[in-house]
């Protein structure tokens, strides 16, 4: 912890610890979960050379790499971040360009969402995740003024929100799409964009998206097919079904950690999108209601944070932390509701938890910045510079 | 404090960050609100599932039972083996591995690669039982994708002699031919079973509970007496390769316990290496195949006529001038013009083995008589050992037969008996007029039999049976040194197509021994003899002979004729008989 804080100044060592502890305790609880499902495919898999470490070392690595940068960004003043915002942005739409074209975005399973980097592969949808929150509280920032106005309040805001969504439904990711939608819209909202422009986006929206589904049973079924997963449960049912078999064999205190059956090779993607499946079986009802904890508690501290800033009327900082409590619980949430089934499929990781180097370093890089914005409240709170 | 120096006109309204903060906490308690359904509620539904996916009930396999003999000496045993498979998906090997692979499996390398290859199928069997230290090795090459499942293979140590009667198993342990067909169902057992936990690609990773616990086969004994079945076989095979017979057959019945010790047919096969069988060489003629047995059936003609008082060993049968005509047939005899006399005894009509006599006899009774007389000694039924496909022969409603047939079935055509049958039959005189119930399992103990003769009758004929074995007889080669025997040869024509063939004959000899307290029927059939001799008391006698003297040695049976050599009769004073 002492190496978050890296003691710039003694009078400095504020910071907030049960924040901290919070996302720690997500970061240990999901290393040791990601090593407990992952061992059986590690195990069998040519590509992990039958290492049943392979994910363990990779995870550990990558939360090494995770917890340096979140140190680097607990040094980087709010107002640099503000600065290089619309540039970080900007990066990332460059990044999320070069993901698609064919020689330099690495293809897998029909789905072009890694950049090469030698020994890694970073996911620049990852990196974007961030930057829409960067890019949204200063926008709403720097057209604070004109923010109600349609034209040049919002106009602007969604045809760069519909470049990269083009972008990002193009490689495709549509969990990306969802969570990066929500957050720019989320900051835009909670920094006070005109609330019938909010109600008429999200009311185009769900006209849009029931059109879509009316107009075509095919569609209406690969959506709604959730919801009674074992009508086709060797099918397309067969991912969630197997979630729900493991909620259902964890009951309230699990089978124990290292015993999951379902992550013997039955539930796919069990250390990444279905790592809450495994936590629900091994560790039972107490292990997701720890984890739901735990989430609640990061968005909370998000909010409060948030809150505070604002009332020392640094409102970028205010958007920025609670945007990310936005991105961090939404995202949260929709890995939790297509695990127990309350949500179509889709491909979204459990942030801080998950297997996945890009997006575990972001969600930590992301904490740091929540922590740094709360250090700042609190050193303005001591009349100290920022 | 904004660094950037826009004036903020607007506070952030704060109400919507409290709402967005409601909205997510709603939805984590709508989460929660799940969870607690899934794992506390709705939890026996969505175990039954997953059981259903990775809850199996395997089978634990018995092990068959052994077949022995009646010394305990082992005709079958299963040995533990490997069989080989692979998936070749999952199949990464190397040449330098192939190689060694093939090698270790004795399969050709390109074959092997085909094999490996087929990516289409997930499962393809590279070679079924091989010996388990080669397994152990290919098991040490440690090839990704290969692997080995535990079997049993079947092996006789009798071979070839004994491979009629105990026939063999297929390559998934289930009887195909003989006992192993037979007794499937004692040799089997009961296969138990488990519950066991499986992952998606296989594997047990869980025993949960044994649901029935495997019940191993019981092991068979015999009645096969291996030491006399290894004299009969060997005897038999001397007997065909010498006569360049086609065929061959003997059986070996103990008198008192109706137990089969000894059967043995040739051509035969060697049940542990079945690459080349022919259906020639899988028939057990003893117990399938029936044939007209000839004049062996003469005893029971005259045994009935004596038994129900038409005549007695002493009466005078007219058989000159050797030849019998009734209708459009005339029977003859064989020897009518060495032995001149007009008129013999019926004593001499089994000696001599006349069919005139026999002939003569038959008419002289109901034809319903002789039909219940054959019923009575077992032919025209199946002997119900439990082996399948046994004969049942050919014996025709009495009401059908006309005065010719009634004639000739009585030295044995238009009638047709399997070889056990004829045997079996012979145990009435043996057994003083009983008809002995046979069995292919040891009891070791003397079995009721059902009577039909009287005990005078019955030694009478031993008596007639034991003079055609002595010179002057039909089979003085039948003689055994130490012990008095009594028998009967019988040389048929063959059936061909509906016709007799002039010189294709089946020649036979059935006896017994000791004559003053028998223990041994002995039943010898040669099919075909080719190289020049064809009467039963030339071909099949000799068989009988060294068979019978083998076997009551074997089994110390008390001597009741001085240990003197016998002495052939010339070759001109030999009687033959005829059909």
């Amino acid at each position: 912890m002492n190496s978050l804080v890296f003691a710039q100044n003694k009078t400095a060592t504020e910071y907030d610890r049960s924040l901290a502890w919070g996302a720690l305790l997500l970061l240990s609880l999901g290393l040791v979960m990601v090593y407990s499902s992952s061992i059986a495919t590690a195990e069998a898999g040519r590509y992990t050379g039958n290492n049943s470490a392979y994910f363990l070392q990779r995870h550990g690595l990558f939360l090494a790499l995770a917890l340096c940068a979140a140190t680097a960004v607990f040094l980087v003043p709010v107002r640099i971040w503000q600065k290089a915002a619309p540039w970080y942005f900007g990066a990332c739409i460059v990044l999320l360009v070069l993901v698609l074209i064919p020689g330099i975005g690495r293809e897998v399973n029909g789905a072009r969402r890694w950049l090469n980097l030698g020994l890694v592969n970073m996911q620049p949808s990852e990196l974007m995740k961030l930057a829409v929150v960067l890019y949204a509280a200063d926008y709403t920032v720097r057209k604070h003024a004109v923010l109600k106005n349609f034209k040049r309040g919002l106009l602007p805001m969604l045809g760069v929100m519909l470049a990269v969504a083009w972008l990002l439904l193009r490689e495709p990711d549509f969990g990306a799409f969802v969570v990066v939608a929500v957050s720019a819209f989320g900051v835009l909202f909670v920094g006070g964009m005109n609330g019938r422009h909010f109600t008429a986006l999200v009311g185009m929206l769900a006209v849009g998206f029931a059109g879509l589904v009316l107009s075509s049973p095919y569609r209406m079924q690969r959506i709604f097919g959730f919801m009674d997963p074992w009508s086709d449960a060797y099918g397309k049912g067969y991912q969630l079904s197997h979630a729900l078999i493991a909620f259902g064999r964890g009951e309230w205190l699990g089978v124990g950690l290292g015993a999951s059956i379902e992550k013997l090779h039955y539930l796919p993607e069990a250390h990444t999108d279905f790592l809450l499946a495994v936590i629900a079986e091994e560790l039972g009802l107490a292990g997701v209601v720890l984890v739901i904890t735990l989430f609640v508690w990061v968005v909370l501290r998000a909010f409060a944070i948030g809150r505070q800033a604002a009332m020392r009327e640094r409102y970028f900082a205010a958007l920025v932390a609670q945007g990310i409590g936005i991105w961090i619980g939404f995202q949260a949430l929709i890995n939790m509701g297509v695990n127990t089934g309350l949500l179509p499929t889709k491909g979204l990781t459990l942030p801080l938890m998950s297997f996945g180097g890009s997006g575990l370093i972001v969600n930590c890089v992301a904490i740091a910045i929540l922590i740094r914005i709360d250090w700042e409240n609190r050193q303005l709170a001591r009349g100290l510079n920022a | 404090m904004s660094a950037v120096g826009v004036p903020m006109m607007v506070r952030l309204p704060a109400w919507r960050a409290r709402l967005a903060v409601a909205l997510l906490l709603a939805a984590f308690l709508v989460l929660a609100c799940r969870s607690v359904y899934l794992q506390s509620m709705n939890t026996s539904f969505l175990q039954g599932k997953g059981e259903a996916r990775y809850s199996r009930v395997l089978e634990v396999p018995a092990t068959r039972g052994r077949v022995v003999d009646r010394n305990g000496e082992a005709l079958a045993i299963s040995t533990p083996v490997k069989s080989v498979w692979a998936i070749p998906e999952d199949v990464s090997v190397t040449a330098a591995q192939l190689k060694s692979l093939a090698g270790l499996l004795s399969l050709d390398a390109r074959e092997l690669e085909r094999k490996l290859s087929s990516a289409e199928r997930e499962f393809v069997y590279l070679k079924r039982q091989i010996a388990p230290e080669t397994a152990a090795r290919i098991a040490e090459l440690g090839i990704p994708g290969i692997h080995q499942q535990n079997e049993f293979r079947r092996y006789y140590p009798g071979g070839e002699t004994l491979a009629h009667v105990i026939g063999f198993t297929g390559v998934d342990d289930v009887g195909q031919e003989g006992i192993e067909l037979a007794q499937q169902a004692v040799l089997a057992g009961a296969a138990g079973s488990r519950r066991v936990i499986k992952d998606r690609l296989g594997r047990v990773v869980e025993d949960v509970e044994s649901i029935r616990a495997a019940q191993d086969g019981r092991d068979l004994i015999l009645s096969i007496d291996g030491k006399i079945q290894n004299l009969a076989f060997g005897a038999l095979k001397s007997s065909v390769e010498a006569n360049r017979a086609k065929a061959g057959a003997i059986v070996v019945l103990d008198v008192r316990t109706g137990e089969v010790l000894a059967l043995a047919n040739l051509p035969t096969y060697n049940p542990n290496n079945r690459a080349r069988l022919t259906g020639a060489q899988l028939r057990n003629r003893v117990m399938t195949d029936s044939f007209e047995p000839g004049s062996t059936l003469k005893p029971f003609t005259v045994g009935l006529a004596i038994e129900t008082g038409r005549i007695t060993p002493d009466t005078m049968i007219q058989t000159a001038p050797g030849t019998l005509t009734i209708g459009r047939y005339t029977i003859h005899d064989a020897h009518a013009e060495k032995s001149g006399a007009g008129a013999m005894t019926v004593a001499q009509v089994i000696q001599k083995s006349s069919n005139v006599g026999a002939a003569k006899i038959a008419l002289a009774m109901p034809r319903d008589e002789m039909h219940d007389l054959f019923k009575r000694v077992g032919f025209g039924a199946a002997p119900r050992l439990g082996f399948p496909g046994e004969a049942v022969g050919r014996v025709r409603e009495a009401k059908t037969w006309r005065p010719v047939e009634q004639a000739t079935m009585a030295y044995g055509h238009g009638i047709s008996v399997s070889l056990i049958q004829l045997a079996r039959a012979y145990t009435v005189f043996a057994r003083d007029g009983e008809l002995a119930p046979l069995s292919l399992v040891k009891t070791g103990v003397p079995a009721a039999g059902a009577r039909v003769f009287s005990p005078e009758v019955a030694r009478a004929l031993r008596a007639m049976l034991e003079a055609a074995v002595q010179p002057g007889g039909t089979a003085p080669r039948a003689r055994v040194v130490g012990w008095r025997v009594g028998g009967k040869t019988g040389t048929a024509h063959k059936l061909e197509n509906g016709a007799y063939a002039a010189h294709k004959y089946v020649s036979s000899f059935v006896g017994f021994a000791p004559v003053s307290a028998p223990r041994l029927v002995i039943a010898v059939m040669v099919d075909e003899p080719s190289a020049g001799q064809y009467y039963g008391g030339q071909v099949a006698a000799p068989v009988f002979s060294q068979v019978m003297q083998g076997a009551l040695r074997l089994l110390g049976a008390p001597h009741d004729a001085p240990l003197a050599p016998i002495e052939l009769p010339g070759e001109g004073d030999e009687v033959k008989e005829n059909t």
